[in-house]
């Protein structure tokens, strides 16, 4: 121990404080903190990655071939490819959440509810890293399935798709992150999995199209988030094909009128539930 | 003494959690700028609840409490711009190294990087972690932790350091070497420090003052030379068959019925003017079978027994059981 005779150094200089400043300035620090943090751990960006990126380049070609081979084959193909971007966005935003509750039981999470920083930017942090890394893996299983035979057409409409991917991605972290506080234990988290990301997906109108099922069954999807989202990844990059996915939950003939319904139900959504996780980890945080 | 000389003010604070848990009954204390003060207790007494209030994780139920004249509730952000704290237990990254943990500190608080930096080194080396501070702190020793802690803790130049029971877990070893690193830089900054512990010798060597908290209450506060020179020169303490013949024996002897305590077979006495030889003396000779006799200086924990009836340990025990 080196301690008798060492001099302290000098304070250290604080930035000016200011209340607009602080309330922004520890978004970038902690999405970066929590992006390395999930860097170290590679399984938090692989194992979302992997059914879906196995749904696209296996099981999309596998059943195109067994449920409509000849002529259809490559549109089955690409309905389904589409879909399971319907699957990675909510499994990957879970995952993310996953790292809050790490956060509280054995991380750095009371360090940074004492720190002099709006609580809210904690979620924000998180929020933009969970987006982050689902743009990554969205471009990936795009990437890949186009390779495999998907036909995707890319233009102006493709910020349709963009954009609900981005309102889909923060919709289901809000969620995420209103999950943990409600479920604090990782097993009871993740038993939750399943109910929010896999049953809806299948619901969705991801393998069939929401036509397909009973009328009751139809209007329960239509009320998914994921429904809406997956219609609007159809209308955004799968040419005039995609259009029926709006019509099938609107039943409207402006396909731009549908898409804008739709994406004011996502964003609806993702803002009671990002409102909903800001407020409950900031009452968390205060007990 | 000045609101401006104060670092902490606490007015009658409270805390009832749900289930009507009153885990803090009306608190007040004051600290200066620059002073060590001790809240000493139990588990349950109320400590870290008190401090959970001062640094806004803990929302009081009524009373107010200030840091450097800020409001902990009207000014939130404001007071942990001016604090930092040690926790109980890690509160750390464990996948990132010691160093990365320092810097998100220092980003946190809005400290400049370069100047932070070079900070970090020198306190580094002043607590003798230079050497793992590339390392990922999952891979620490615990004592190494709790020094990455304090470093941390000091980094943004706080007006403030909570330590909450810093060395629980620790061995003793480690623990002395903690408190003479505490010590030092306690010594170095002129930081004001607020430290909850149940280690009485922990108190002792940091503290300028100290609060004794009993279920949510401070049931004496002072340096701890006054505490301790209520209790006399000596304290003796006999395990004897009968507790009661003993008390009345050293009533007659004397001594104060305030100086006497009895738990269980065991009755400690605080003795003044060299009693100690008298005193045993008298109890033979009472008929009273003395099975062990020690005279030992008084402790800070005599101080507790007298003013609470119960021993902080115990204390622990009786929370540990429940």
């Amino acid at each position: 121990m080196t301690t008798a005779t060492a001099t302290m150094p000098a304070a250290t200089e604080r930035r000016p404080a200011n209340p607009a400043a602080k309330a922004v300035r520890a978004v970038p620090t902690l999405t970066k903190r929590r992006l390395q943090l999930s860097l170290q751990s590679p399984r938090a960006v692989l194992v979302p990655l992997a059914a879906p990126v196995l749904f696209a380049l296996v099981i999309a070609p596998a059943l195109a071939n067994a449920v409509a081979p000849g002529p259809g084959r490559t549109a089955y193909m690409t309905f389904i490819a589409l879909s399971t971007a319907g699957l990675l966005i909510p499994m990957n935003c879970l995952f993310s959440g996953l790292g809050v509750i790490v956060d509280r039981q054995q991380g750095a999470m009371r360090e940074l509810m004492v720190a002099p920083i709006r609580r809210s930017s904690i979620v924000f942090g998180n929020l933009v890293a969970a987006v982050i890394l689902t743009a990554f893996q969205v471009v990936v299983l795009v990437v890949a399935s186009d390779l495999r035979g998907a036909n995707y057409t890319f233009g102006v409409r493709t910020l349709w798709f963009v954009g609900a991917a981005l309102v889909f991605s923060i919709l289901m972290y809000g969620l995420a992150e209103i999950l943990t506080v409600r479920m604090p234990s990782p097993v009871e988290y993740m038993g939750a999995v399943p109910a929010m990301a896999i049953i809806p997906f299948f619901l969705a109108g991801s393998l069939f199209p929401i036509t397909a099922m009973p009328a009751w069954l139809a209007a329960v999807a239509k009320v998914l988030p994921v429904t809406q989202a997956l219609a609007l990844f159809r209308y955004g990059i799968t040419g005039p094909a995609g259009v029926s996915a709006l019509h099938n939950i609107w039943g409207l003939h402006d396909a731009t009128t549908m898409a804008l319904l739709s994406m004011a139900v996502l964003v609806l959504y993702a803002l009671v539930f990002v409102n909903g996780a800001i407020r409950l980890f900031t009452k968390a945080g205060t007990s | 003494m000045s609101p401006s000389q104060l670092a902490i003010e606490a007015v009658d604070l409270t805390k009832t959690y749900p289930g009507d848990v009153q885990a803090v009954k009306g608190i007040s204390f004051e600290v200066r700028a620059g002073e060590a003060f001790g809240l000493l207790g139990p588990n349950g007494a109320g400590k870290s609840t008190t401090i959970g209030m001062l640094n806004t994780t803990v929302k009081p139920t009524s009373g107010r409490a200030f840091l450097g004249g800020k409001d902990v509730t009207k000014d939130p952000i404001g007071t942990r711009s001016i604090s930092s704290v040690v926790f109980q237990d890690a509160v750390v990254d464990q996948l990132f190294t010691g160093r990365q943990n320092l810097e998100l500190h220092l980003r946190l608080w809005g400290t400049n990087i370069s100047t932070g930096r070079a900070r970090i080194a020198q306190l580094a080396d002043v607590v003798g972690m230079s050497e793992y501070l590339d390392r990922p702190v999952g891979t620490y020793s615990g004592g190494q932790r709790r020094r990455m802690e304090i470093v941390r803790a000091l980094l943004s130049d706080p007006r403030v350091v909570f330590l909450d029971e810093p060395t629980v877990g620790l061995d003793t070893r480690i623990r002395h070497d903690l408190f003479d690193v505490l010590a030092t830089l306690r010594d170095q900054t002129g930081v004001t420090i607020l430290l909850t512990t149940h280690y009485l010798d922990e108190a002792e060597q940091l503290c300028d003052r100290i609060a004794i908290v009993q279920s949510g209450r401070i049931v004496a506060c002072d340096t701890p030379a006054h505490l301790l020179a209520d209790l006399g020169d000596l304290v003796l303490e006999v395990r004897v068959d009968d507790a009661d013949a003993a008390e009345r024996t050293l009533q007659t002897a004397g001594i104060p019925e305030k100086d006497i305590l009895v738990i269980g077979t065991t009755v400690t006495a605080s003795l003044r003017d060299n009693q100690d030889d008298s005193v045993i003396h008298r109890l033979r000779e009472a008929g009273v079978v003395v099975r062990s006799a020690t005279t030992r200086n008084p402790s800070l924990d005599d101080v507790y027994l007298r003013l609470t009836g119960d021993h902080i340990a115990a204390g622990d025990e009786m929370e540990a059981v429940k």
